[in-house]
């Protein structure tokens, strides 16, 4: 749906832009804008459904800039995030769109879409504790409802909720199935089957990465999922040896047919610091986004536009070749 | 232990403990299928949970595994198989006595195995661990397609490889086998099984297609069963 961010005096990226594809894995130190362009782009989520800034407050906004084109049906519009210079947040949403009905007519439904953009940064405590029932309308932003999020899919979607079980005890043989009881009037809490024994456990049991692998299959079998999916730290808490389940689940939500799902690719926008989730990318460079910082500027830089690479690669893994330093997206020393 | 599905088996005859090194449970679930076949006969899989992140670290890593499974287990065995990529494909001539290609993976695999186990006392009541080093070439997949696909073969890389041009990729190959290139590993690895087990247990026309980089690990496994 985004087909590139362009920042202008934006925190540390005073002049950079991106590309963006279904697929996106971020890389590079911290401050380098990762978490800067997924902060963009919820901004652009929360402006665009409010009224768009008036052309006397949008002459005002000679601070940061954040531009974002579309891919088509949108490749029309052109929407930019501004704010005066002594403003720290970008607070003015500005709007080009061919004239006439059409143009607002595309206008309407791109905003519409926008509004579906959710970013992620998982919280095994939340996790941990039981859900609000009636909150089951999407996974939140720690995925502290999960609990209610499966529960209510077991429910309205039991096929999709028994294939993501399935996954989760073929990934985790040591469980069986998953449930969801009720907790006073109004909570739900999460539990899930030894397979050796047949006892059930509670969230609060789970180790934190059984929490985190159960939050991204969550997201990946999402039978109706968000736009724009960004999540943070997609490595956050598992096992090397399972971040090829990480991956497999958040490619499911960006290339659907593969899976035969038959809905629309959501658009992932994943970060990490894992030099063993980036090798699992090695054939698909272009997937790849190096957030570089020198001094105090931050660029991003699409490891398949490197002419050198594929040669460095023939000697070296390529989260080998990350963690050295040669690529760069590493943090100053 | 695990325990793979037994061929035929002579009563008495003692059951091989076998390791298997490869890059992903989808491999492995396929290269249990192949290495039953060559053998033709029951084993057993020990240290089941060897694994290694592709090459260079499957080389890296082979020393420290080979004594490990010298020294602490019981493995008669050990089982290596590795992409080529776009490395040299081994010939009958690195098979020459004293030869060394440095690019060749399989010159480099057993290179690593010759200085390993060389210099480690008997245990547990042998010499050593058993090699088997197999090179898919380029990768798996092109295994996968053995007879289904009469264009991929060892001899149509080599000759693509001496003159520039390749008859396929690596991610031709993946959709060729898994219809996407980016499968999942359960999709992965359903279609390694079924593709491997399309040969019952024959794999003349793996050795015939492959004779380098399938062959050598036949041979390798087969000479197991001979007096060292």
């Amino acid at each position: 749906m985004i087909a590139a961010v362009h920042f202008r005096n934006f925190k540390a990226l005073r002049s950079a832009a991106v590309r963006l594809r279904a697929f996106n894995l971020l890389i590079g130190p911290s401050g380098s804008g990762k978490t800067s362009l997924i902060q963009a782009l919820l901004r652009l989520r929360t402006l665009s459904g409010l009224p768009v800034a008036r052309a006397d407050e949008a002459k005002r906004a000679d601070g940061p800039q954040i531009d974002f084109h579309f891919d088509p049906p949108f490749d029309d519009v052109r929407v930019t995030l501004g704010c005066s210079a002594h403003e720290l947040v970008c607070n003015l949403l500005t709007v080009d769109h061919p004239p006439g009905i059409a143009g607002e007519g595309q206008w309407g439904e791109l905003r519409t879409r926008l509004q579906s953009i959710r970013a992620f940064l998982f919280d095994h405590n939340a996790m941990a504790m039981p859900a609000k029932a009636k909150d089951d309308a999407g996974l939140a932003s720690n995925a502290g409802n999960i609990a209610a999020v499966l529960q209510a899919r077991r429910a309205r979607f039991p096929g999709s909720m028994a294939r993501m079980e399935a996954e989760f005890c073929r990934i985790m043989p040591e469980f069986a199935g998953l449930d969801f009881r009720p907790l006073g009037e109004d909570r739900v809490e999460l539990f899930a089957k030894l397979a050796e024994d047949g006892d059930w456990i509670s969230a609060d049991n789970l180790s934190q990465g059984t929490l985190y692998l159960l939050a991204v299959l969550t997201l990946g079998h999402d039978p109706d999922p968000p736009g724009v999916v960004c999540l943070e730290e997609a490595d956050r808490g598992v096992h090397p040896r399972l971040l090829r389940e990480v991956r497999d689940s958040l490619y499911r939500l960006s290339y659907p047919l593969v899976e035969k799902g038959g809905r629309a690719p959501v658009q992932v926008i994943a970060t990490t610091h894992s030099p063993y989730l980036l090798d699992l990318f090695s054939d698909h460079l272009d997937e790849i986004v190096l957030s570089n910082k020198q001094g105090n500027a931050a660029t991003f830089e699409r490891l398949s536009e490197r002419s050198d690479v594929l040669e460095l690669m023939k000697e070296a893994h390529l989260g080998d070749l990350w963690f050295s330093g040669i690529l760069g997206g590493v943090p100053c020393e | 232990m695990n325990q793979p599905s037994s061929p035929v088996h002579s009563p008495g005859a003692p059951v091989l403990k076998v390791a298997f090194l490869s890059e992903s449970p989808a491999d492995e679930a396929a290269l249990h299928i192949l290495v039953g076949a060559v053998l033709k006969t029951p084993f057993t899989i020990v240290q089941s949970s060897l694994r290694a992140r592709g090459w260079p670290s499957v080389e890296q890593v082979l020393p420290a595994i080979l004594r490990h499974l010298h020294f602490k287990t019981d493995a008669d065995g050990l089982v290596v198989v590795v992409d080529s990529d776009d490395s040299p494909v081994h010939t009958a001539e690195h098979e020459t006595p004293g030869y060394y290609h440095p690019h060749c993976r399989i010159c480099r695999l057993r290179g690593v195995f010759r200085r390993v186990l060389k210099n480690l006392p008997p245990a547990r009541g042998r010499d050593r661990v058993l090699r088997a080093v197999g090179v898919a070439v380029p990768a798996v997949e092109a295994w996968y397609l053995c007879g289904r696909d009469t264009s991929v073969t060892e001899e149509a890389w080599v000759k693509g490889q001496a003159t520039g041009r390749v008859p396929y990729t690596r991610a031709e190959l993946k959709w060729r086998v898994y219809g996407t290139e980016r499968p999942t590993l359960m999709h992965e690895t359903r279609r390694a099984v079924q593709e491997v087990t399309r040969h019952h247990g024959d794999v003349r026309r793996l050795e015939n297609d492959f004779p380098q980089g399938f062959g050598s690990l036949a041979r390798d496994l087969r000479s197991w069963s001979r007096p060292a």
